[in-house]
């Protein structure tokens, strides 16, 4: 049994690329008994790689891991559940056709003589789920367990095989606030037993609470470790963002016209609540906040794909139907999504098909569609856009990632949509094409196009916007102007809710 | 009877046992035949093959996979036998017996091979062997057939065997592979992970279960009891040629899922796959008895297949609301 502060975990040096992407270019790491660690970065500093390193789903390139005095040993989940190491998930991997006893048991089943003895494996589970304070049922199913419970199923998995660390992946991403209290209170009593817990979250408040050390991460390498008394929320945002804002962003200064959009109360309990907000013809209204906060559900909800429970959305002061993608789209809404290849855009269908696929009316004949029509729109926004594909007819699937996103775009703006919706719209694509796909959102709210925008980028979202609305957790934070906004007071905002900072 | 409490069927088994009691009833209403010793002896005799193939299926369903190739398998395992106990007369039923799970074994490690070393999906694979197996009993039986007269007595007289006049010695052996096989998928590590694999494949490979071998395996042993089932086809037939059991793969799957093994995988158990088999076989038996023609058989039975997709549908989706009302009571 290790003792309080004896070393557990070191990581020095720790790389990984794939392919020719670097995901950790040195990474340094060291984790005691006893202890709660804070693994803190934004979205792409290469936390969930030194995970997923940790938990034998990948293997490093370079750097030393090291178990107290042994080597660590990598290369398969099996390897690291044998050396003591236990990942929590943030979407929880239970079997849910299973009982609730056997996941916590998995491969590693009570035996009696040549058979499993269930009865113990029951019992050894409803001790567990007692000890963490949730009498669950070890008889049930897991399916139709909240989100909560299933992270308590795992930990009880990770308690049974003597695990003594614990990495948990945005363990309190999904849940609510009585949950994550009772989560803390696991952590603790984990802690109290001197293992270690290594806790990777968004939400600073609660890290500041629970944490013993905090380390930073950004672009892949370790900024920063330190006991949670020797740093502050400023210190550690500024460490989390650490680049200036240096990208240019070619923003122009529109004539910003009447309310095109006017969201009021907008209301799903499952995912936002009272968001209120307008965006006026010639003016970039950016949405921001984390991953998960509930902007991509507004978005959709506004275009009709999901349903909202109460609240409204006004389009040059008439009420849009709720529900009804076509209602949208008949008032010139065009919603752009952040998913390109699963929700923009068909795959294996050609570029033309693609462009052209909102606009049957421009290029139908008397009867049936005129393709040489299809063949002039799609020229006119290759030209527009500059797409570089082959031929018209390739699939979209063959371009680059870029030249998809102004495929998507295209097809979009072909509507000449009054109210653009854009969702992550530089997402996964290089410097380059960024640079254009913002010069075509400013030169559509030149147009007098009214213009919303999701993004999780901030350097995007303070180069781009007119006013920026930061969500946390369904709920609308913040509205900065261009003038006040800062890099810090939106992650303030977006990860702690408050609006000073 | 302690074991076989042990082994107490889920309510999905025990109320698939009370249909398959009340169509056998509905049917000795109809034909009174149905019910004496000699039917239900039919009854046993026509479902061996089958209920043993679904056996064999059912840790294939529960895994998240298919085997298409049963059918080839049994086919081919048949022919063979006959083959070489044609040209070896002094061959009893010993050989046969082994011979039999050998041929169909190789069959399934090719199965195996592809699916989990290769990650193939079964569907694809599965419906290549079962095109492969065939067209290999066609171009090695060369037309040839053969007849009671070249097959071992003591195969044919062990066909014929039957205990308390109605248990034939086939039927026998299936329910022995059935407990066998359900204790193992009840009992065992290995068993416990076909159904964590076909529940959620990604998070088995998460925590370390053995994919591969397990998959594997789980094609072998379908193999094997494909071929077994192979040498229960001679044995009731008595006679053999390259069209052998020819399509009747999906009878096998139907079986099974109507007993309740689903086909999203994850559950299910043998016990369930066995009395589909029955339950199949009894409701044909009941439309011949009630003069249904024999050209209605397939239609028949593809509305049964999708009536129990249908029940299987509702019932899980009552079991999740159940879990899911429960879980708002615990939390009050």
């Amino acid at each position: 049994m290790a003792q309080k502060g004896d070393l557990l975990l070191q990581m020095k040096g720790v790389q990984k690329r794939f392919g020719g992407a670097i995901a950790l270019r040195g990474t340094d790491l060291s984790i005691r008994a006893g202890e709660i660690h804070a693994l803190l970065g934004e979205n792409g500093a290469g936390k969930s790689t030194m995970l997923k390193i940790l938990a034998g789903v990948h293997v490093n390139d370079g750097g030393t891991i090291s178990l107290g005095d042994k080597p660590f040993t990598t290369g398969s989940p099996q390897a690291s559940i044998e050396q003591g190491i236990a990942v929590i998930y943030q979407e929880p991997s239970l079997f849910l056709d299973l009982t609730l006893a056997e996941n916590v048991f998995i491969g590693r089943q009570p035996m009696k003589g040549v058979a499993i003895d269930w009865a113990q494996a029951q019992n050894e589970a409803a001790r567990l789920f007692a000890e963490l304070g949730v009498p669950l049922d070890p008889k049930r199913q897991a399916r139709g367990l909240s989100i909560a419970d299933q992270q308590v199923v795992e930990i009880a998995k990770a308690l049974s095989m003597n695990a003594n660390i614990i990495l948990m992946d945005e363990p309190t991403a999904a849940l609510s606030a009585s949950e994550v209290e009772r989560l803390m209170t696991v952590m603790k009593s984990l802690k109290a037993a001197n293992k270690a817990v290594i806790f990777v979250s968004h939400r600073l408040d609660e890290v500041f609470a629970i944490s013993d050390y905090i380390t930073v991460m950004r672009d892949g390498a370790t900024v920063s470790e330190n006991p949670v008394g020797g740093t502050d929320l400023q210190k550690v945002i500024k460490e989390m963002v650490g680049r200036e804002l240096t990208e240019l962003f070619p923003k122009t200064e529109n004539k910003i016209g009447d309310v095109a959009l006017e969201i009021k109360d907008l209301t799903n309990p499952a995912y936002f609540r009272n968001i209120s907000f307008t965006v006026r013809h010639g003016e970039i209204v950016a949405l921001a906040g984390l991953v998960g906060s509930g902007r991509s559900e507004v978005a959709r909800a506004i275009f009709g794909i999901d349903k909202y429970t109460t609240g409204s959305v006004k389009v040059n002061g008439k009420d849009l139907a709720k529900g009804s993608p076509v209602a949208a789209m008949a008032e010139k809404i065009a919603l752009v999504p952040e998913d390109r290849r699963q929700q923009g855009l068909f795959m294996i269908a050609g570029v033309d098909r693609n462009i052209s696929m909102e606009s049957f009316d421009r290029i139908k004949g008397k009867i049936f569609l005129n393709f040489k029509k299809e063949r002039a729109l799609t020229e006119t926004w290759r030209e527009k856009l500059s797409i570089k594909y082959a031929a018209p007819s390739n699939p979209v699937e063959s371009l680059s990632g870029g030249n998809q996103q102004k495929t998507v775009l295209a097809k979009w703006l072909a509507t000449d949509p009054d109210i653009l919706i854009v969702d992550e719209p530089t997402r996964g694509i290089d410097v380059g094409t960024k640079a254009e796909v913002h010069k075509l959102i400013n030169a559509a709210a030149g147009e007098g196009k009214a213009v919303l925008m999701i993004s999780s980028e901030l350097p995007e979202v303070l180069g781009m916007a007119d006013r920026i609305i930061v969500m946390r957790e369904g709920h609308q934070v913040a509205e900065l102007s261009r003038k006040e906004a800062t890099q810090e007071k939106v992650i303030a905002a977006a990860t702690t809710g408050s609006k000073g900072a | 009877m302690n074991f076989l409490s042990r082994l107490k069927p889920s309510g999905r088994e025990g109320s698939l046992g009370l249909i398959l009691i009340v169509t056998i009833a509905i049917t000795g209403i109809i034909n009174p035949r149905f019910l004496t010793g000699d039917g239900t002896r039919d009854l046993f005799t026509s479902t061996a093959v089958v209920a043993l193939l679904a056996i064999g299926m059912a840790p294939i369903i529960i895994m998240r996979h298919i085997d298409l190739s049963v059918a080839s398998t049994v086919g081919l395992t048949a022919w063979f036998i006959a083959d070489l106990c044609a040209k070896h007369p002094e061959f009893t039923w010993v050989q046969c017996f082994i011979i039999g799970p050998i041929i169909g074994m190789v069959v399934g490690v090719l199965n195996g091979l592809l699916v989990a070393g290769l990650r193939l999906p079964s569907l694809v694979v599965t419906l290549g062997t079962l095109y492969i197996v065939r067209g290999a009993v066609y171009v090695i039986s060369n037309s040839v057939d053969y007849n009671a007269q070249e097959m071992p007595p003591s195969l044919l007289d062990l066909g014929q065997k039957v205990y308390f006049g109605i248990m034939p010695f086939t039927f026998l052996l299936v329910i022995f592979a059935m407990l066998i096989t359900a204790w193992f998928m009840k009992y065992r590590k290995a068993g416990r992970d076909c159904y964590a694999i076909g529940s959620n494949p990604h998070a088995a490979d998460l925590v370390g279960i053995k994919v591969f071998r397990r998959t594997f395996l789980a094609f072998v042993f379908s193999g094997a009891m494909s071929g077994l089932a192979g040498v229960f086809y001679l044995m009731r037939f008595a006679q053999v040629d390259s069209t052998a059991f020819y399509g009747q793969e999906l009878a096998v799957v139907a079986a099974a899922v109507i007993g309740g093994v689903t086909i999203a995988g994850g559950s299910g158990t043998t016990v369930g796959a066995t009395i589909g088999a029955l339950l199949v076989q009894t409701i044909q038996g009941g439309l011949a008895a009630i003069g249904v023609d024999a050209f209605w058989k397939s239609a028949i039975n593809g509305l049964l297949l999708i009536v129990a997709i249908y029940a299987d549908r509702t019932l899980a989706r009552k079991s999740e609301n159940a879990l899911l009302a429960q879980r708002i009571k615990e939390r009050a």
